[in-house]
């Protein structure tokens, strides 16, 4: 096995019970800087939970994760966003009352110049620009940033969940980024733009793991396949070294698992 | 593909449906208790009787928009009035009595949130308070009413400008409680927490921390209402109001709210305790039984539940239909790609 410090990410042994329902069973992964894993598995195979332990807002019953090579505990998600990890979930996290500005900004509010800043008085004007921004950034067509996201579509409030944390994991150093199921509401156009979003991430060297049902997805932007089963990893492979029909195969438990896992 | 005008027709009466009851009911009233309640001075008497009810309501509310229903609120006030009382007929300074009082809720309101924090039923340990501060209230004036410390009628019954002194400390807060929510950063976490607390500590803010001001805001305003109780009716009195929760609760509902938290404003919690005051009031001018202003109230507060739900309905299923129509579009145009790119092979 390589160094793990050149992984972005590395899990060694990860378990975590729910009460007594066991979601992981003893997973390992690495995932190197501006390398995309997609992680697939039927519904309820643990990938969720899995991606929820990185993100900090789950904490593993053993197992320990390193980030750049370096031991971390997180306590909860604000040490994971410390550690440069981005999480979209997948009820996406939105504050359904309060509008996309706020949403996108939610705990990176924008605070006024001087002594109402230094009272916590926000900048309403200027989180308003900023939202625009950030949402024009990955093309969620959003017309009115100021309506409860309660009353956006499902692809837009997808939208808002994706753009929040692509915008932040950006502006991180050696950035690691979580994406679960982040295409299931999209439209047609909508879903190539998060496609090209991956890339770009990739491409500026910041780690990826998507989870998705979307086998062409996968395909298209993943360079490393992982499967999950049942709680279990079975199967972790290079996307060039295996086909669909195996992935589909390691999904439904119809093919072993890979040995040495 | 929307309906813009029925959708917001509902929006609006979810909106400003409490500022509209309350002009129509002051325009019924005024005719109705000719010549007595549309004069300046009725308003005065109006905004006089309203005030601790005012003052409970914001205690409510600020429960409510966290996502708590803090039933301790009259055990607290109860407990601050008694202690305020006990402290000036002990010789102790006014404003140190007030500080007193007032540490006193807040204490109340750390420790509501410590259990429930730990995952007991917040109406549960709020009820349970509510038993703990109504005793201990009844243990330190050992029954009966305190009275006989220096009168506080600056903060009570005088007047200035023509509108009693109670009346503004409600307007204080109801002021600096909006201006916080709407305006701060805190107040957005605040009404964040009790709207996804998840979402907000998924944000990397500490959300458990807002759960506890809520309580806390609670329980202090409940303080404050107990202060100026004392001040009003010139003695510590160590029985819980109970009533003020009714009205409380009411005016909140009234506002156009359900009672699941994260959303919700202040000056409309504070039409709906005005809303309940004028109905008092024309009660007493036409010399009708006050007991038909409690039956009012409840009324009022599972009307005002049951539009707030019916209207939410209508509004999620409009929005629903919005999405659907948009869902069926990007299906086509998701073919339509496809088809082209059939074609182009
Ligand atoms: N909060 C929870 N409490 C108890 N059990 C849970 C909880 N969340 C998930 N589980 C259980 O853990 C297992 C894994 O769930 P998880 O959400 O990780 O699946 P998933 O792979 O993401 O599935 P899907 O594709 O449906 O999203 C399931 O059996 C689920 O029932
Ligand atoms: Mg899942």
């Amino acid at each position: 096995m390589a160094n793990t410090s050149e992984y972005a990410l590395s899990l060694e042994g990860i378990d975590l019970y729910y009460g007594y329902v066991r979601a992981l069973n003893n997973i390992n992964l690495n995932v190197a800087p501006g390398e995309c894993v997609a992680l697939l598995g039927d519904n309820g195979a643990g990938k969720s939970t899995l991606l929820k332990v990185i993100s900090g807002a789950h904490k593993p019953s053993h197992g320990t994760i390193k980030v750049h090579g370096k031991a971390v505990e997180f306590h909860n998600p604000k040490d994971s966003a410390n550690a440069g990890i981005e999480m979209v979930y997948q009820d996406l996290a939105l504050v359904d009352a309060q509008d996309t500005a706020t949403n996108l900004l939610l705990g990176k509010e924008i605070l006024r110049k001087g002594i109402l800043g230094m009272l916590g008085f926000v900048d309403r004007k200027a989180m308003r620009e900023e939202a625009k921004r950030e949402v024009a950034q990955l093309g969620v067509k959003i017309d009115t940033l100021t309506r409860p996201v309660e009353m956006l579509s499902g692809g837009q409030r997808q939208g808002v969940a994706l753009a929040r944390s692509a915008v932040r994991v950006a502006k991180k150093a050696q950035g690691i980024l979580l994406l679960d199921e982040p295409t299931a509401a999209l439209g047609y156009e909508q879903k190539v733009m998060v496609e090209q979003m991956i890339k770009r991430m990739s491409a500026n060297n910041i780690a990826v793991v998507l989870v998705t049902h979307d086998l062409p997805l996968a395909f298209s932007t993943a360079d490393r396949m992982v499967v999950l089963n049942r709680s279990r990893k079975v199967a972790d492979i290079a996307t060039k070294d295996t086909t669909n029909d195996q992935i589909v195969g390691w999904i439904t438990g119809a093919r072993d698992s890979m040995e040495n896992m | 593909m929307r309906k813009p005008d029925s959708l917001s027709l509902l929006l609006f009466v979810r909106s400003w449906g409490i500022v509209i009851l309350f002009a129509l009911l002051w325009g019924a009233f005024s005719i109705w208790g000719f010549p007595i309640f549309g004069t300046f001075v009725n308003f005065s008497v109006i905004l006089q009787g309203a005030a601790i009810s005012t003052i409970f309501a914001a205690a409510i509310a600020m429960g409510v928009f966290s996502g708590v229903l803090d039933l301790s609120v009259p055990g607290t006030a109860a407990l601050s009035s008694v202690l305020l009382a006990k402290c000036l007929l002990s010789g102790v300074p006014m404003w140190l009595s007030f500080v007193v009082a007032i540490a006193a809720a807040v204490v109340v309101g750390l420790f509501n949130s410590f259990f429930t924090l730990r995952g007991i039923n917040p109406l549960a340990v709020t009820i349970g308070t509510l038993s703990i501060t109504t005793g201990a209230a009844a243990l330190i004036t050992t029954g009966p009413p305190l009275y006989g410390f220096t009168p506080m009628d600056w903060l009570a019954t005088n007047l200035y400008f023509g509108l009693p002194a109670m009346f503004y400390v409600a307007l204080v807060i109801y002021i600096i409680g909006t201006v916080f929510l709407t305006q701060t950063r805190g107040g957005g976490r605040f009404m964040a927490a009790g709207g996804n607390a998840e979402a907000l500590r998924r944000s990397g803010v500490n959300a458990n921390l807002y759960k506890v001001l809520g309580f806390v805001l609670s329980a202090g305003l409940a303080g404050v209402a107990g202060i100026v109780t004392t001040a009003y009716t010139t003695q510590g009195n160590p029985a819980a109001a109970t009533d003020s929760l009714f009205t409380g609760l009411t005016a909140v509902a009234l506002s156009g709210i359900s009672l699941a938290g994260g959303r919700g404003s202040l000056p409309k919690v504070m039409v709906g305790a005005l809303v309940i005051a004028e109905i008092t009031s024309i009660l007493n001018i036409k010399n009708i039984q006050p007991f038909w202003g409690i039956v009012i109230t409840g009324a009022l507060l599972i009307g005002a539940l049951y539009l707030e739900m019916t209207i939410q309905k209508q509004v999620s299923k409009r929005v629903v239909e919005a999405k659907n129509a948009e869902r069926q579009a990007s299906h086509l145009a998701e073919t339509a790609a496809i088809n082209i790119q059939k074609e182009a092979k």
